[in-house]
């Protein structure tokens, strides 16, 4: 119906609340978390069928069975950057999923948690294949209720409940804004298909309706982008949620909001092109600073990194606001190492609170006395993400301050490099305190995290080298996502 | 037949009342009518707009967006109402100047 890959998904997320059922009869604990692994390597592989057919035809477009052709009726559209952005969803909620069959073992709700997590990337898979505003739309809402679940799911403590009420009611706001703006495009043109939005709007000139329907999205999609004056929900939720599901939602999900800007802006709103480039560059260089000055303050863990995803996002929104192919290579390429790295950080973080029961970097001093295999994976995430020459980071980073420049927006790019430099000052701090420290009496306790735990993170570390030092088959297949989103 | 405007601009009065609500209030269910109420501002619209296509007729994917949009607004208040009745547990108020230990 909405494809393979997406199907699978689906059936896998209603049919992990019965395996669930079974595994409660039977005493068993763990089944739920290999079932919900084994449904995202499932999907994995129908994404890559899918991926062969999108590389022979272009775009692959799947109507619904009502006789309503796209103009009216929803469809779905993949092409190259639906499955870029597919691939990088099911790959790091797959290492989440992994990763929580030990991280969970003591949490009540297994069941609920994975049918939440698989329904989190069902709906991002969604948006990604969305070939109309309303498909989008009704996908964003999915995705966006199973996160505020998920945020809030430690529910006997305090955290999660206080960061989950700030993001459901920014969130929700975020999204009536973002129907609004879907409202006033379907009065404007009848339609809310993107290749319908796109023919009717293009050719006219840009009216004043137009214009407040631009900032609309432009904050709409922006809360979920963590742009920064609408960041504040970011570091609360993420730092709050279990440790896997913040590697979803900062590696991947605030990646959605980007996703949502490349479409909606480059196609429909490509007569205003010169007025949204400006708009976004700004709101890039704020997000920057904003981020990487609080990232400097912070001595939780889970704050930090947090904060270091609003700093990337700037860079993201840096590059996808230049709307050139080199521009938006650099974007997507970082927003893939931005999955890998960030997920890494996350996941690392999560042992350390695991293991060492504190997010606090005062009380993690030292840890690699008792740690080492974890504390090595941390120190590479932190280096890549600090864009150290040999690592992935450096290379989406450089391309972004490159197309910078050769877009002539070298007063940004300038900008963007002094921010590199900040989140080198906090992540080398981090580092320090992590390798060089003496132990504390926390670290000292801590015991180096078991074997599930640490192989997600061992891929995702060895993943990190090798795009490291053979960036090349990689920028070429975020070259060909930038292509399809351009060209459509 | 009452003219186009007059609908738009009831939204958007209504959208404003919404960030108002957002923006002012402390009591953590009067922010979850709010979002409501921004919710409901952009279904007006949809609605208007589907009126107005074509006279005489009403164009169905106003509607049948409106209707899925329904549905999820009404998931998202149940949620954020479970999150506030879990901080009323944890707080014994529904102020939400008391939830302020996270900050910065």
């Amino acid at each position: 119906m909405f494809t393979e890959p997406l199907d699978a998904l689906l059936i896998f997320t209603v049919t992990t609340p019965v395996i669930g059922w079974v595994a409660y009869k039977k005493g068993y604990r763990k089944i739920q978390g290999i079932y919900a692994a084994l449904g995202l390597s499932v999907t994995a592989y129908f994404l890559y069928e899918l991926y062969k057919e999108v590389a022979e035809k272009g775009v692959v477009l799947i109507v619904g069975q009502l006789p309503f052709n796209p103009p009216l009726g929803a469809c779905l559209e993949i092409d190259m950057l639906s499955v870029f952005m597919a691939f990088l969803y099911t790959i790091t909620g797959l290492f989440a999923a992994v990763y929580s069959i030990k991280y969970m073992e003591h949490d009540t709700g297994l069941t609920e948690y994975y049918t939440l997590l698989l329904g989190m990337i069902a709906g991002m898979m969604g948006v990604a294949f969305a070939g109309d505003f309303f498909t989008l739309f009704i996908f964003w809402e999915f995705m966006c209720l199973t996160s505020y679940a998920l945020v809030a799911f430690r529910k006997q403590r305090w955290e999660p409940i206080e960061a989950g009420f700030k993001y459901i009611i920014m969130s929700a706001a975020g999204s009536a804004t973002i129907l609004l703006a879907m409202s006033f495009l379907y009065g404007m043109t009848g339609t809310v298909n993107f290749v319908g939005l796109a023919a009717s709007l293009n050719n006219t000139a840009p009216d004043g309706w137009l214009y407040v329907t631009l900032t609309l999205i432009i904050v709409g999609f922006g809360i979920k982008a963590a742009i920064v004056p609408f960041h504040t929900w970011l570091p609360d939720a993420h730092s709050a949620a279990p440790s896997p599901i913040s590697a979803v939602l900062s590696g991947v999900m605030v990646q959605t909001g980007a996703y949502a800007f490349i479409r909606i802006l480059i196609l429909v709103f490509g007569s205003m092109q010169p007025m949204w480039q400006m708009t976004l560059a700004v709101f890039a260089v704020f997000t920057m600073f904003g981020g990487n000055i609080m990232a400097l303050l912070q001595n939780d863990l889970k704050r930090l990194l947090a904060f270091s995803t609003i700093a990337q996002m700037g860079y993201i929104i840096f590059g996808l606001s230049m709307a050139s192919l080199s521009g938006l290579t650099g974007s997507l390429f970082h927003i893939m190492n931005h999955a890998i790295m960030k997920g890494l950080l996350f996941l690392c973080a999560g042992s350390f609170v695991h293991q060492a029961k504190t997010r606090d970097l005062r009380k993690l001093r030292g840890i690699r006395k008792t740690m080492p295999m974890t504390s090595m994976f941390f120190a590479i995430g932190a280096l890549a993400i600090a864009a150290i020459p040999p690592l992935n980071g450096f290379w989406s980073e450089w391309m972004i301050v490159t197309a910078g420049i050769k877009a002539e927006m070298i007063p940004f790019s300038a900008l963007m490099l002094a921010n590199m430099v900040f989140s080198v000052v906090y992540y080398l701090r981090v580092i320090r305190i992590i390798l060089l420290e003496k132990p504390t009496a926390a670290s000292q306790k801590a015991r180096e995290a078991p074997a599930s735990m640490l192989i997600p993170t061992l891929i995702l570390a060895t993943l990190c080298i090798i795009i490291g030092f053979y960036p090349g088959p990689f920028i070429t297949m975020a070259s060909r996502a930038a292509e399809a989103a351009l060209n459509l | 037949m009452i003219p186009l405007v007059y609908y738009l601009a009831g939204a958007i009065a209504l959208y404003v009342i919404g960030m108002y609500c957002l923006a002012s209030k402390r009591n953590m269910i009067r922010l979850v009518i709010g979002v409501e109420i921004l919710m409901n501002a952009a279904h007006l619209t949809f609605i208007a707009f589907s009126a107005y296509r074509t006279v005489g007729y009403i164009d169905p994917l106003g509607h049948a967006i409106v209707i899925m949009s329904i549905v999820f607004a009404g998931c998202v208040t149940a949620v954020a109402l479970t999150i506030v009745t879990y901080a009323y547990r944890h707080y014994g108020t529904l102020d939400v100047r008391k939830l302020r230990r996270l900050r910065w």
